[in-house]
């Protein structure tokens, strides 16, 4: 969140405009990892995932990035993600966009 | 102080572009337009004359092309275009290919990213002052040659009429 708070520069509606632009990226994308099926390829989950990782780190979540860059690397060296991996990934974007809507109140 | 580059932004991360551009904005680059997709830049490159872009190379959530066919369009249009590589993918096969296709530096999306990026912007900027500067040189130089020889052409006309 570091580099929102010094574009916004102190300024609560510049951050509540910034978090509703990842927020709108965000939510979408977690209800397209929830509906995925890890049984199938996994190339829209990398994809996905790829998408979001970027995000993620801006908002400064470095845990919840260092997870989808693991499980991005993963299926693109070939390997598969199970649906634990998927569901704790989901977990943590989830508690991220609820800590965004606190935000925003 | 404000910087004179044209920079364009290709990047289907809408967000983060948003923050980038904002960011190099707070940082004197007052020209910068965004792009989401490759095919919407390139449309738009000979209009508009950008200087330097910063190019993703996983374009997938915007449009076909993907950033090493956007750096190939751009190096066979514009080959004065300056391009910085700003991708999410850690991946040296990508790196040494744009690099070796004319990019100019190659940059991996992280914490540290949106300040590299403007260093490397500045890097680019720098570079055009200095070629401006040159060039304003060597027109002064001109400038003065063809004065002296006016001057002497002048007096010898001057003699040879006395």
């Amino acid at each position: 969140m570091e580099i929102i708070d010094r574009l916004s520069a102190g300024d609560p509606e510049k951050k509540k405009y910034y978090i509703r632009l990842f927020l709108d990226t965000l939510e979408p994308e977690l209800e397209n990892l929830r509906g995925a099926d890890v049984s199938q390829a996994q190339e829209p989950i990398r994809a996905i995932l790829h998408k979001l990782k970027s995000q993620v780190q801006t908002i400064g979540a470095r845990e919840t990035h260092a997870i989808m860059a693991q499980q991005e690397q993963d299926i693109k060296s070939g390997g598969q993600i199970d649906q634990g991996q998927l569901d704790e990934t989901c977990r943590q974007l989830s508690d991220l966009i609820e800590n965004l809507q606190e935000l925003l109140k | 102080m404000s910087k004179h580059l044209k920079v364009a932004l290709v990047d289907d991360d809408i967000p983060n572009t948003e923050v980038l551009r904002d960011f190099l904005i707070r940082n004197g680059y007052n020209h910068v337009d965004k792009y989401h997709d490759g095919e919407s830049f390139l449309e738009s490159l000979d209009r508009f004359d950008e200087r330097a872009v910063v190019l993703d190379f996983d374009l997938s959530g915007g449009g076909d092309l993907n950033g090493l066919e956007v750096l190939e369009a751009i190096k066979e249009r514009s080959p004065s275009t300056h391009v910085i590589f700003f991708s999410g993918q850690d991946s040296l096969e990508v790196a040494v290919e744009s690099l070796k296709n004319g990019a100019d530096d190659y940059i991996v999306k992280s914490n540290a990213a949106f300040a590299l990026v403007k260093t490397s912007l500045d890097k680019v900027y720098d570079i055009q002052v200095l070629k401006l500067n040159e060039r304003r040189s060597q027109r002064i130089s001109w400038m003065m040659a063809i004065g002296w020889m006016a001057t002497i052409a002048a007096v010898a006309l001057y003699f040879a009429g006395q």
